[in-house]
């Protein structure tokens, strides 16, 4: 029995090392390890040694089975190994990738969102309007003269029904003001306007602007101030200069042009005006008050600061688009940068 | 408006002010500086030289050779092209070295064989005027061989934006006025002035027929001017600051208007026909103004007129027959004062706007206007010579347009949120203004019409102080969410949710031509139901869209035009409708655009099948996050098109473009759109989703392929196993997973197609046994066979 044991593992061992799959391998470990393998078999036959034999067969043959399994277990090894070699070989990692779906938002979503998140933390709440608008809306509650240019017909789109569409989101001011129900008001909107600009690289007859409001019974320039450097450093950055130029809009008094400092490309940092802004003049809440036929907007008690800007060319300006009108025409070339 | 510093400096001592702080000071006044030019030259080698010989050039006919004198003693050869010059004449002399603006360096060197050592200028050449007929000729008391630049200093010329609300800032004085009071410089008092006695005219004299626009009128005659070009003070002036000039009358009313922002405007006496009348036009009456234009006019126009004709619009532009020039003896010389709506009315319907146009509809100060007139006169006998009458003719009266302002000085403070700022500090201010405190009013300048109100006096405090001594505040109130915040998040979820599948964004224009009416999504919209401009800018733009998805057509064109076959647009905003009673209503929509191959191309999927109706189908369903009913509704102008539906609520519509159309756009691919309303989508996504219970026992699946004619509906068998799930209580779910059909007859019928579902059992109580399955599943069979026009395969 031992002679036999012996020449299993030589024989054994010598098949072994010529196995060169895993399926040769599996019927390997049958042939001699599995339930009716050489192994198993003669192992079967230990009842019949004898009893002062047992201890050196049972030896022999736990030798032999460690030796068998170890064989197996390095050769599977060996031969995974050599496979998992061969999984890496022709790929070629300087391949481009295969392309995931990735589409972009409009840059002026991407900026008008920015700005919205960021009054949005500072506690304002959306407010909107129609464009379509009436011109109280649009121009005399806003304190502007009956004979200003702004409504001329040259300036300004108008429906045949005397309507016409907003020339600013100032627009929503008014409406906002008119229906509220309590002060504080602290409110952005923004949206579409329109002016009767024949469209080039630099003009557009639909813009985009964002206005905001705050009115309460204590709104100084301190407010004003305070909320809108901070909300530029939001979006430009902590470190960005602001600076408030005094300027004319009919509907605030006082009113300012707002420059922020900007370092173009390869330019020395200019002074780039951003928007417009200023106290809600008392002649508006006065014509607020008068619709309304109410006290909540007194212009003796209350007091507001309101503020607007145009998107369309701060998102020029911050990304350097050259001509304004590929934010109409959508060239996914375009579109695809952002 | 343009400004000159020289001309400042007149009136205000700016020595220690360089351009870049007179910039500043001026920005921070409220007056935007958009642009700065030096004008004129800052050289040392350039010599006032005389002219002492001219001959022609012996090889050249246009050019002569000239001996200068440049003060150096030694006569210097200049060879030159001008003409309009003649020996003795003084002329800006450029000697070897100087350097022109634009950089011409000038060298010794010959011309056509002859030495010129330098070059006499015009006025061009030295960034002086705008004239390069000739050299510029200097007045002849200027000493030869100084320098140019002592002559006539480098100027500089700033362009400003003056606000609206402050026309008195339209001159020269007006400004130097401003910055002395912001400096806190002394303002040098104005040239002692004569100003005549008025008289009150008779009708013989002015007419003044419409006092409504014109509530002043003043005359003053001048006899026995010399009408001849201005001194050369009096041009460098008005080129300086842009101006060409004409003649020394028609000069010096330019000039006082720019220098005291009153316009003036003079009439050759020997043409008027009688008293002057002001008056408004006659309907369709006409003139010709200044420019050679014939305008016609209308009632609403005011004109200056004799009794046979009108001589000039009123305070906008004065006839061509009726004004100074070259042999003009005898003028009237006009100051008046007209109401700014009705100037303003006037330019713009004649779209004729002037400088004396612009600064009336602004508003100039009615009290000026006799100061002005002196001015003018003083300058006019000084210059044209004459008599000037000794009584000025006045009809009208200038009206008082300011009056006294009472500041509320704590609510002052409060809106100004400066804490170190005291009431004494806010006096100052505004006593620096002009304005004068007597009791607890204050006394407005006339010309400051713009200070009405005690937040106008607050306006000018913040002015002048600036905002650096505001602490900005950083505090708000709370403020709760409405309905825009909330659609807003929502429209910004679906952006999101898009581009995150690979669609790209697009922005286009809301105003649309009639011809894109045919592209909109839905039942046709004829002109007619649409909200059109009444004055649009041209016939692309006449509409405001009626449907978004125009829009995005046009977008797939552009985008195919540049070489991209694979299209994935979308758009969210506005479209702006009409109600049967004729009112219109906005909607938020949001319209998507899809064509070509359904993946990206790359070197490992060159070619793959173009996206169809079942991949947008598929993208509506996944942003609304639930399944949706697709119900077919033919539509003039699209290949295949549909309602889309969730439960019963109709969302909008999914269509192919007609390929007629589409072949229009140069699509190779069908294009498939939809547009849905925004709110409508929004509706059911509110409110917090509720739990199911997951299933705790296992299902079981059975699958059937039905072959049924081809032109069975899907939902139709669809509704049935809806209908059975609540009969056999086991079934809870049921999907078509294969469709098959074989157009060539060969494997199934060609009016035949397969199609395969597989339908899940499973009990919230227990694990099912097969046997129960396959009885139930029979079951629904037997009732399908009897209900569909379907075999079993």
């Amino acid at each position: 029995m031992l002679t036999e044991l012996e020449q299993i593992q030589t024989g054994g061992l010598a098949e072994l090392s010529g196995i060169t799959d895993e399926t040769g391998l599996e019927n390997f470990r049958v042939a001699y390890l599995g339930k009716k393998g050489r192994l198993t078999a003669l192992a079967a036959g230990m009842r019949n040694v004898s009893s002062d034999q047992k201890a050196a067969v049972g030896a022999k043959l736990n030798e032999v089975r460690n030796a068998l399994g170890n064989g197996i277990d390095e050769k599977l090894e060996l031969l995974q190994s050599a496979k998992d070699a061969e999984a890496a070989k022709g790929i070629d990692l300087t391949l481009p990738g295969r392309p995931a779906a990735s589409g972009a938002l409009h840059p002026l979503t991407r900026l008008r969102d920015r700005a919205v998140q960021a009054l949005r933390r500072m506690g304002f709440a959306l407010a909107d309007g129609p464009e379509i608008e009436t011109e109280w809306h649009c121009f005399d509650a806003l304190n502007t003269p009956a004979d200003h240019p702004a409504r001329n017909e040259k300036d300004t789109f108008y429906l045949p029904d005397g309507r016409l569409l907003r020339t600013h989101t100032s627009t929503v001011q008014v409406r906002t003001m008119e229906t509220a129900k309590s002060l504080p008001i602290r409110i952005i909107a923004p949206g579409a306007a329109y002016r009767r600009d024949e469209i080039d690289a630099t003009h557009l007859s639909v813009f985009n602007q964002l206005e905001g409001l705050y009115v309460d019974r204590d709104v100084s320039l301190a407010d004003l101030k305070g909320t809108l450097e901070f909300f530029f450093q939001e979006i430009f950055g902590s470190g960005t200069q602001v600076r408030f130029r005094p300027h004319f809009f009919p509907f605030t008094e006082p009113s300012f042009e707002i420059d922020i400092k900007l370092e173009a490309k390869g330019q020395e940092a200019k002074w780039i005006e951003i928007a417009g802004c200023g106290m809600v003049d008392p002649a508006v809440f006065e014509a607020i008050s008068k619709t309304r036929g109410d006290k909540v907007f007194d212009p003796a008690e209350v007091t507001g600061f309101a503020f607007g800007l145009g998107l369309d060319r701060l998102a020029m300006i911050l990304h350097g688009i050259t001509d304004i009108r590929h934010l109409i025409e959508n060239d996914v070339r375009f579109l695809a940068q952002f | 408006m343009k400004v000159s510093l020289s001309w400042l400096k007149m009136h205000i001592e700016l020595a220690d002010l360089n351009v870049d702080k007179m910039r500043d000071l001026l920005t921070f006044a409220g007056i935007e500086v958009e642009g700065v030019e030096v004008r004129g030259i800052d050289s040392d080698k350039i010599v006032v030289a005389q002219i002492l010989e001219s001959k022609q050039h012996p090889n050249a006919d246009r050019l002569s050779v000239c001996q200068v004198d440049d003060g150096s003693g030694t006569p210097r050869q200049i060879v030159c092209g001008a003409k309009n010059y003649k020996v003795g004449d003084k002329i800006p002399l450029a000697l070897p070295g100087a350097t022109l603006p634009g950089g011409i360096v000038i060298k010794e060197g010959k011309l056509r064989d002859v030495q010129s050592n330098g070059m006499m200028c015009s006025g061009r050449e030295l960034g002086l005027t705008d004239d390069s007929a000739g050299l510029l000729i200097l007045d002849a008391g200027a000493p030869v061989g100084k320098l140019f630049r002592d002559l006539q200093p480098p100027d500089v010329i700033f362009d400003l934006e003056i606000t609206p609300n402050r026309p008195d800032l339209l001159s020269h004085f007006g400004l130097a006025r401003e910055l002395a009071a912001l400096t806190g410089k002394k303002l040098n008092a104005p040239a002692e002035l004569n100003t005549a006695a008025e008289k009150t005219a008779t009708p013989k004299e002015i007419r003044l027929e419409a006092a409504d626009g014109c509530p002043l009128y003043t005359a003053r005659i001048i006899r026995g001017v010399t009408v001849a070009p201005s001194p050369e003070w009096l041009q460098v002036r008005l080129q300086s600051i842009g101006l060409r000039p004409i003649n020394n009358i028609v000069d010096i009313t330019n000039f006082v208007l720019h220098e005291t922002g009153h316009p003036l405007h003079a009439f050759d006496l020997a043409k008027l026909d009688g008293a002057i009348i002001v008056r408004h036009a006659a309907d369709s009456e006409s003139i010709t103004t200044l420019d050679g234009i014939v305008r016609t006019l209308d009632s609403s126009d005011l004109v200056i007129a004799d009794s046979s004709k009108a001589l000039a619009i009123a305070g906008v532009m004065g006839g061509s027959d009726s004004g100074v020039i070259e042999g003009t003896k005898d003028i009237l010389l006009e100051s008046a004062y007209f109401i700014p709506a009705g100037i303003r009315r006037t330019a713009r319907r004649l779209g004729l706007s002037s400088d004396s146009s612009y600064r009336f509809e602004r508003g100039v100060d009615p009290q000026n206007a006799r100061k002005a007139s002196a001015l003018a006169v003083k300058l006019i006998l000084e210059i044209a010579g004459g008599q000037a009458d000794t009584e000025q003719l006045v009809a009208g009266e200038a009206p008082q347009l300011t009056h006294d302002v009472i500041l509320d000085e704590d609510r002052a403070l409060k809106l100004l949120g400066i804490p170190d700022l005291s009431r004494e500090e806010m006096e100052r201010v505004l006593s620096s203004l002009g304005l004068q405190k007597s009791g607890d009013a204050w006394s407005i300048p006339s010309y400051r019409m713009d200070l009405q109100r005690s937040i106008d006096l607050v306006e000018e405090v913040s002015r002048v102080i600036g905002l650096d001594r505001v602490p900005g505040r950083t505090s708000g109130a709370f403020t709760s969410s409405q309905n825009p915040d909330r659609a807003y998040d929502f429209a910004m979820s679906l952006r999101h949710a898009l581009v995150n599948r690979g669609w790209f964004e697009a922005q286009t224009l809301r105003l649309v031509s009639v011809a894109q009416l045919h592209d909109v999504l839905g039942p046709p919209v004829s002109a007619d139901k649409t909200v059109t401009v009444k004055n649009p800018l041209s016939e692309d733009h006449t509409t405001l869209r009626p449907g978004i998805v125009p829009g995005l057509i046009a977008t797939a064109a552009l985008n195919i035009r540049q070489g991209q076959a694979r299209l994935r647009f979308f758009e969210i905003g506005r479209v702006f409708l009409t109600n049967p009673n004729g009112t219109s209503r906005e909607e938020e929509r949001i319209a998507l655009l899809l064509s070509g191959p359904s993946q990206p191309i790359s070197w490992h999927e060159k070619d793959s099948a173009p996206a169809d109706v079942y991949d947008l189908r598929g993208t509506l369903e996944a942003l609304t996050g639930s399944s949706l009913d697709l119900a077919p509704k033919p539509l003039d102008g699209w290949l295949l098109s549909a309602e889309v539906k969730r439960g019963s609520k109709t969302l909008g519509w999914i269509a192919q473009l007609h390929p007629a159309r589409a072949r229009e756009i140069d699509s190779r691919n069908p294009v498939y759109v939809a547009e849905l309303s925004l709110s409508a989508l929004q509706q059911g996504t509110q409110g917090a989703a509720k739990f199911t219970e997951l299933p705790r026992f296992p299902g079981m699946t059975r699958d059937v392929a039905l072959e049924v004619p081809a032109d069975l509906p899907n939902a139709k068998i669809g509704e049935f196993f809806g209908g059975q799930q609540k009969k056999e209580p086991m079934l809870t779910g049921a999907e078509v997973f294969d469709v098959f059909a074989d157009p060539t007859g060969q494997k199934l019928a060609s009016d035949k197609k397969s199609m395969a579902w597989r339908l899940t059992y499973r009990s919230p109580e227990r694990t099912l046994e097969s046997k129960e399955v396959d009885e139930a599943h029979a079951r629904i069979l037997k009732v399908l066979l009897g209900t569909l026009p379907a075999v079993i395969r």
